[in-house]
């Protein structure tokens, strides 16, 4: 009980913090947000005198009110559920369009996420098992993959089966052509999500599963050492069931703190994956942010992307001592 | 722990059943969307891509710098379209015809009869006169606008205005007083359905694309590709493979290799380079500029030692223009260039002369082969925004070129804040970048807000919005012919006036000219006739061009 308590404050505590630096540290990047936005409008067309004046009347009213009382008025907004208003994508409010790209993130990344972690553990549990063998050749093959940049392998998939053969699409989370009115709770369109977002799916699985094989196999083999091990084949048990019951499920606890971690940077999207394939998401929200220092909408997928890591990594803190008996007990 | 035989059981339930499901959707969607190549966009539908990316946000105000491109030119009209890619005379759109006073204070406006918003009201003379005097697009030169009669409209200013008669005729958009005196803020108003004259109406907007229907009622006709479809895409790679698939009908980017996409024949293409490249220079010493550029033979030499052959061809792909060093556009502008000075930059690199140019200002080669003066050598450095490969290709060439001829050009990228500053505050040597080219095709825009003293700020100080001069540049001369020019019409003192200025820039070259930048568009020849070709130039042609994108879309035709 004293355990569960101590870790539920520390994360409090953490969240609080979290949530502060997340309001002074866009307000210590340099730059001038105003002339950004002007350039970045003056590149896509004419720049009319009406939009100059809408411009600064749209940046003009800068807050002059003291760093305190903005900070606090950011915690009552937070309270709130009002988390601003984006400037880039003006008037669209910032909890809307983190509430229109966070679906497709979450089942996109996460599913892809889930899937490489349990190929890369079930891969990496076998080719452990048999090392020595030919198996062992699966190792520099995958991480080659893993090494391979990103965008590089995106970018060689599209043009292959999406340009060349014509087998997937090209851009988008689901057929504009068909859906011009945007997502619809129809069965024709999960079909057209579930179509286009094969390929970014499998690009992100080909790319991160190098790492999880990689890591399990090690686990592994230092783990097919241990005397239990020896004990349970001179028992008499199949192999089978040494390598599931016994040798994998010891293996796979550090992967399984790793996989925590990177199940709550799932909310981060996966940015180049969003830019190539043009996919929505909240990766591409949190790069125009960033670069176009839009203050409000930055803020609000830090936080986004800051709570779920932290609740993924207390979820995991409480599961780990449940499943591991030793930390439960140790502390 | 299920026991092994039940899991092995499960285990393969799963993944059948998983592995069916996914392919009975893949298979599903791919029959729904047939052949890829064609199909899967309705057939007389307009694809464009026009810049916009995901998340694509309804916005159809005119007032609000992130408005959709569909609305300004297909929603939104001017009263004049100006034809950016030649010199011939606005054409009539909202407007008839309109006239200057003797001294420009006053500008008379008949507008066209009979044409309505796309909600059934009449577009009036009051309209006009809303348009031009609310508080958001309302001219800090503007004194009045009145309704004269119900078709005509005057506007009276503070001086003579004859150089702002784009900005008033060809760049402000008519908007319905009885839509907007009730908005509250018009800057932060989304207009999602907006009430317009123009050729297209809104019919749904996505988080990813937005469709535009034709406006029956149009008063220059109904246009004739029934629907428009702006779609959002975030990567240049990814429009391109779209446009090489045949799903992306119209679209205005760079691309290197634009034979590989007109190869089947689907989509024409036309370049129409507008925009110089240009060096900016901190030239003004008295305006606190400091470093060796600030001495004009060191500019003037540097201008004959770069080789622009070669930077367009290498960095440039070859797409780009040649570029007068009077800032007229070459082609477009010709009837204003001066005969006293040089028409088009140098195109090859003449070493030997930057180091006559030098010599004669009083420099010596040193050891190094690097000019020096006074103990201090010429070394200057060069910055373009990282990213911008073209750009950073150029600069290292520039950087090898002025090697040759004896001066030190060290070549950097730095990010697009630290350009912005830079270059607003005056700190810097060198910096390659672009000038905005002008709508009409008149240089005099160039000439006042990049060359003349009141357009700048010293060193240190941060320019305001409208002044483009970053050189700190400050000529007398230029500034009273800049002065002249603008409070008069008459064709034959503005080119003397223009010679003055041309005699004192070409000398001076506080920027020193590079190339015109490429401007290139696809279209899609075989399902669509009616575009801007070199042979009819009658419109700007890329999709983001904003009333020139209009008079494209209400003038093409799907094809027989």
């Amino acid at each position: 009980m004293k355990y569960y308590a101590r870790r539920l404050t520390f994360y409090v505590i953490t969240l609080w913090a979290a949530i502060s630096l997340n309001f002074f540290i866009p307000r210590l990047m340099p730059g001038n947000a105003e002339d950004i936005f002007r350039a970045k409008m003056a590149r896509k067309g004419e720049l009319t005198p009406a939009m100059e004046k809408s411009i600064q009347l749209l940046f003009g009213s800068d807050d002059q009110s003291s760093l305190w009382d903005q900070y606090l008025r950011y915690w009552n907004n937070l309270l709130h559920g009002d988390l601003g208003t984006s400037i880039t994508k003006f008037p669209a409010p910032v909890s809307e369009l983190i509430g229109q790209a966070l679906p497709w993130t979450i089942v996109l990344v996460g599913l892809a996420t889930v899937l490489s972690f349990v190929i890369g553990i079930s891969l990496g549990a076998w080719v452990g098992w048999r090392r020595g063998t030919w198996v062992d050749g699966v190792i520099p093959a995958s991480t080659l993959l893993q090494s391979v940049p990103y965008f590089w392998l995106a970018l060689i998939l599209i043009a292959v089966f999406s340009v060349n053969l014509a087998w997937f699409p090209i851009i988008g989370g689901y057929d504009t052509f068909m859906f011009p009115d945007g997502p619809v709770p129809t069965w024709e369109f999960f079909s057209s999500a579930v179509y286009h977002g094969f390929l970014p799916a499998l690009t992100i699985v080909l790319s991160s599963v190098g790492g999880w094989l990689l890591g399990m196999r090690n686990m592994m083999v230092s783990t097919l050492s241990e005397d239990y091990i020896t004990t349970a084949e001179a028992k008499g048990l199949r192999p089978f069931r040494i390598l599931t019951t016994y040798a994998t499920r010891n293996a796979a606890l550090p992967s399984l703190a790793g996989f925590s971690v990177s199940l709550g940077f799932v909310v981060a999207g996966s940015i180049v994956m969003e830019q190539v394939f043009t996919y929505p998401g909240v990766g591409k929200l949190m790069i125009n942010a960033v670069q176009d220092k839009d203050f409000a909408l930055m803020q609000g997928v830090f936080l986004v992307i800051t709570v779920t890591v932290l609740a993924a990594n207390f979820l995991m803190d409480l599961l780990y001592g449940f499943i591991d008996p030793r930390a439960r007990h140790n502390g | 722990m299920i026991r092994s035989k039940g899991r092995k059981r499960l285990l393969t339930a799963v993944a059948l059943a998983s592995g069916l499901t996914l392919l009975a959707t893949g298979c599903g969607s791919s029959g729904d969307d047939g052949d890829q190549g064609t199909a899967s966009k309705g057939d007389g539908v307009l694809t464009v891509w026009a810049g916009s990316q995901t998340p694509i946000v309804a916005n159809f105000n005119p007032y609000a710098p992130t408005v959709l491109h569909a609305a300004l030119g297909g929603v939104y009209e001017t009263l004049f379209y100006y034809n950016k890619a030649s010199a011939e005379a606005p054409t009539p759109m909202l407007g008839e015809s309109f006239e200057f006073n003797e001294d420009g204070t006053e500008l008379t406006v008949k507008i066209r009869e009979g044409v309505t918003w796309n909600d059934g009201k009449p577009f009036t003379a009051e309209d006009v006169v809303w348009s031009f005097s609310n508080e958001t697009s309302k001219p800090e030169y503007l004194a009045s606008a009145e309704v004269v009669d119900p078709t005509t409209v005057k506007l009276t200013f503070t001086g003579p205005q004859f150089t702002n008669e784009f900005a008033l005729l060809g760049a402000s958009w008519m908007v319905p007083q009885h839509v907007w005196k009730d908005v509250p803020d018009p800057v932060t108003f989304a207009n999602e359905a907006p009430v317009g004259t123009g050729p297209y109406t809104v019919a749904s907007t996505s988080d990813a694309s937005y469709t535009m229907a034709a406006n029956a009622d149009y008063w220059g006709g109904a246009p004739a590709v029934e629907k428009v479809q702006y779609l959002g895409i975030d990567a240049n790679t990814s429009a391109e493979s779209l446009l090489k698939t045949g799903k992306v009908d119209w679209a205005g980017m760079f691309v290197a290799d634009p034979d590989g996409l007109t190869a089947d024949g689907r989509l024409g293409y036309i370049n129409t380079p507008q925009d110089p490249t240009v060096l900016y220079t901190c030239a003004n010493v008295e305006a606190g500029c400091a470093g060796a550029q600030t001495d004009v033979a060191v500019r003037q030499a540097l201008n004959v030692a770069i080789d622009r052959g070669v930077i367009n061809e290498k960095a440039f792909v070859g797409l780009a223009g040649e570029i007068s060093p009077t800032f007229a556009l070459l082609g477009r502008d010709d009837k204003w260039i001066s005969p006293d000075v040089e028409k088009v930059s140098p195109q090859e690199a003449n070493a030997a002369e930057a180091g006559k140019i030098l010599e004669a200002a009083g420099y010596t080669k040193g050891g190094d082969g690097i000019y020096e003066k006074d103990g201090k050598k010429v070394e200057l450095t060069l910055t373009s925004v990282e990213g911008w490969s073209d750009y950073n290709a150029a600069a290292e060439l520039i950087a090898a070129q002025a090697k040759a001829a004896g001066i030190g050009v060290t070549a950097s990228t730095v990010t697009w804040d630290e350009f912005s500053d830079s270059r607003q505050t005056g700190s810097f040597e060198l910096i390659m970048g672009g000038v905005v080219g002008t709508s009409v095709a008149d240089p005099f825009q160039i000439y006042r807000d990049w060359f003349s003293g009141e357009y700048t700020q010293p060193v240190g100080t941060q320019l305001e919005s409208g002044e483009w001069n970053f050189s700190r540049y400050s000529n007398p001369t230029v500034d009273a012919a800049v002065n002249a020019a603008a409070a008069t019409n008459d064709e034959a003192a503005k080119k003397d006036a223009y010679a003055t200025i041309q005699t004192e820039i070409t000398r001076d070259l506080p920027y020193i000219p590079l190339v015109i930048n490429a401007t290139q568009t696809f279209f899609d020849q075989k399902d669509f006739t009616g575009w801007p070709t070199e042979d009819n130039l009658y419109a700007f042609p890329p999709s983001w061009g904003s009333v020139s994108a209009g008079v494209v879309l209400s003038t093409i035709k799907p094809a027989e």
